[in-house]
């Protein structure tokens, strides 16, 4: 999977490919409006993140290029200006999703793997792992083909663990990936705790594999 | 209070009274004057008269005795007689007394005069009185003339001043209006009315170099706001990114993660911070239209569900009475800050096992919560003036919804009763 980071901040970037280089993404780095804009000439890429401000262009005309020349690529803004309109403007253009800075790597990389599924497998689009099947489209979860019955939180919690493999998760992490932006207006996270526990009764009860194992007392990992 | 000119009638009109008030004695001694002067040329021309017709008559002295008893039968304001030796002197006077032709009683003033006349070369002395207009009644006449013309000078004045204050006081009252309406935030200048009072031009030029200068450091000041904001944003994402990456590393032990998992909590209350300092200076630099016609209803049950398991962990009893399709006038985004602020604020601040209430109604909005004692409101919607001590909150959350209240035209307001902290929105 090739994946083309626009981001002219130099530690963010490399934040960013040394996080993903544990997974099978192969990471590009453009640092400028130029770089990017003869890489895209060139290359195809899975999913670009793009970040909007680029010392020498706007990132949005990087986006109306590659609409214009009909390509594939997914594209995922990442900007540090959190303005409603630019968010509107850049989903308009064409950008599948919208990330604002600062980010934790783990959300970016679950927004990547959901992007990558939605854009590869469009009829059908199932993720297995031993006796678990995700519908990833029709939002649905079995266990030995039984249909296990997950709140919206509990999927999108599982999607969130699916997306980060293998990776530790802090419970303030998932608290923010749970309640977007009021997470830390909340007194405690843990709200977390009981979310992440229906998920694993239900997932035990209907005999799944444990896969998913508590580290360091409050942290989360996905095994697999 | 009173306007400037009403000010300036009034001393003026206590001045014009007291130079009426003094010219009425000044008029009266003035008249006197000129009536004694009158009357005594005029007594001695009646004296000299008498001297002469008396002598023109050339009839003897028996005769003229019985002439002057006659002469003093008829008339009773003067007087002839004999006398021996002649009078040194004339002597003038003025005398109060009846007024011999009248039959009413009636005091008059008299004016008199005592002379010498030689008839048939006798001496005689001769008294003539002619009638003088009484002095209070010359004060009395001059007073009201006098009073006459104060009334109209004092009516001239308030109609002039009125006349005036539209006509000279214009450009003064176009620059005290666009003053009134005028908003720092509102990004235009004040164009002042051109103007050829020297002294309101020169408050024109101070006010709008003064208007000029606040602009500008308001401007900085805003500016400075959002682009510390920007500029935040990006090491607080490095920061965000390296502790992620450090979370994975194999050989973090537990101690280490949770420091780590304490840097990311602080963390997500700068980035919290930062985003509300750059909501705010959006806000004040009205980068939002307000103009929408919003569901506010479908809103605050968007939040409300988006909340829900905060309520429910905390045990807080929630009773609502919304009602539906409520429109107004505002931002869909900063409307749902708004009423998610106030929601997260009541979460927050309400006791496990408290109670709180929302209610919606056609104008207005209201979050209530169990509380124990009242907050000072001064306080309460200012930037991080924290009424509690807990201080995980970025501070600011009241604040952005009574900026918010501002620029959407709608107010905020807290109240204590019955042992409830109650926040209303009106709108």
């Amino acid at each position: 999977m090739k994946i083309l980071l626009i981001e002219d901040e130099k530690e963010l970037a490399l934040s960013v490919v040394e996080y993903l280089s544990g997974e099978s993404y192969l990471c590009e780095v453009a640092a400028t409006f130029t770089e990017a804009m003869k890489k895209i000439e060139v290359f195809d890429y899975d999913c670009i993140l793009l970040d909007i401000t680029l010392p020498d262009g706007n990132g949005l005309k990087i986006l109306e290029e590659l609409k214009k020349e009909n390509k594939q690529d997914g594209v995922i803004i990442i900007s540090a200006r959190n303005s409603l309109d630019d968010k509107i403007k850049g989903l308009q253009i064409g950008a599948d999703d919208y990330l604002t800075k600062p980010f934790h790597l783990s959300e970016l990389t679950a927004r990547i793997y959901s992007l990558i599924r939605r854009k590869q497998f469009n009829n059908s689009n199932i993720v297995r792992q031993g006796e678990l099947e995700i519908d990833l489209l029709a939002k649905t979860v079995a266990v030995n083909k039984a249909v296990v019955t997950l709140t919206k939180k509990e999927f999108g919690l599982l999607i969130y663990f699916i997306g980060n493999k293998n990776r530790v998760l802090s419970k303030s992490t998932l608290a923010e990936h749970l309640s977007g932006d009021f997470a830390d207006m909340l007194d405690n996270h843990d709200f977390v705790y009981a979310h992440v526990k229906n998920l694993k009764k239900k997932l035990n009860e209907a005999g799944c594999e444990q896969f998913l194992k508590t580290v360091y007392g409050t942290g989360y990992k996905w095994e697999g | 209070m009173k306007n400037l000119l009403q000010k300036s009638l009034k001393q003026l009109t206590v001045f014009a009274f007291i130079v009426f008030a003094l010219s009425i004695p000044s008029y009266f001694l003035l008249v006197d004057w000129i009536w004694l002067n009158e009357l005594d040329e005029n007594n001695e021309l009646i004296a000299e008269r008498i001297e002469n017709e008396f002598n023109e008559q050339k009839i003897s002295d028996e005769k003229l005795a019985q002439s002057i008893q006659f002469w003093n039968e008829i008339q009773p304001v003067s007087k002839v007689a004999l006398i021996h030796q002649p009078l040194v002197k004339d002597s003038q006077y003025t005398v109060m007394r009846q007024n011999p032709y009248s039959t009413k009683e009636a005091i008059d003033r008299f004016r008199g005069l005592k002379t010498n006349i030689k008839i048939n070369n006798q001496n005689y002395s001769l008294v003539v009185e002619t009638n003088i207009e009484e002095t209070e009644e010359t004060v009395g006449y001059i007073a009201m003339v006098t009073l006459l013309f104060f009334l109209i000078l004092v009516v001239g004045f308030w109609i002039l001043n009125r006349r005036l204050s539209k006509k000279i006081w214009q450009p003064f009252q176009d620059t005290l209006q666009k003053l009134k309406s005028f908003q720092l935030n509102g990004q235009n200048r004040i164009q002042f009315q051109d103007t050829d009072t020297i002294e309101f031009a020169e408050l024109n030029a101070t006010l709008d170099k003064l208007l000029q200068h606040s602009i500008a450091t308001y401007k900085n000041q805003k500016e400075f706001t959002e682009n510390a904001s920007h500029e935040l944003q990006t090491p607080l994402a490095i920061l965000k990114n390296k502790l992620d990456i450090l979370l994975q590393s194999d050989d973090l032990t537990e101690r280490q993660y949770h420091i780590a998992e304490e840097m990311n909590k602080a963390l997500i209350r700068s980035s919290r911070i930062n985003k509300n300092l750059l909501l705010l200076a959006k806000i004040e630099n009205s980068q939002f239209d307000s103009a929408e016609l919003i569901r506010f209803d479908t809103i605050v049950l968007q939040s409300m569900e988006a909340l829900q398991e905060h309520f429910k962990e905390k045990k807080i009893d929630v009773s609502t009475d919304i009602l539906s399709n409520v429109e107004v006038k505002g931002n869909s985004g900063l409307t749902e800050v708004l009423v998610n602020n106030l929601l997260i604020n009541a979460i927050r601040h309400t006791l496990p096992e408290g109670s709180t209430r929302i209610t919606l109604s056609k104008s207005a909005f209201e979050v209530s919560n169990s509380g124990e004692q009242a907050l000072n409101p001064d306080l309460l919607f200012k930037r991080f003036s924290r009424m509690s001590d807990d201080n995980r909150g970025s501070g600011l959350g009241l604040s952005i919804v009574q900026e918010i209240c501002k620029l959407q035209d709608w107010t905020v307001k807290y109240d204590f009763v019955n042992k409830e902290h109650l926040f209303s929105v009106k709108f």
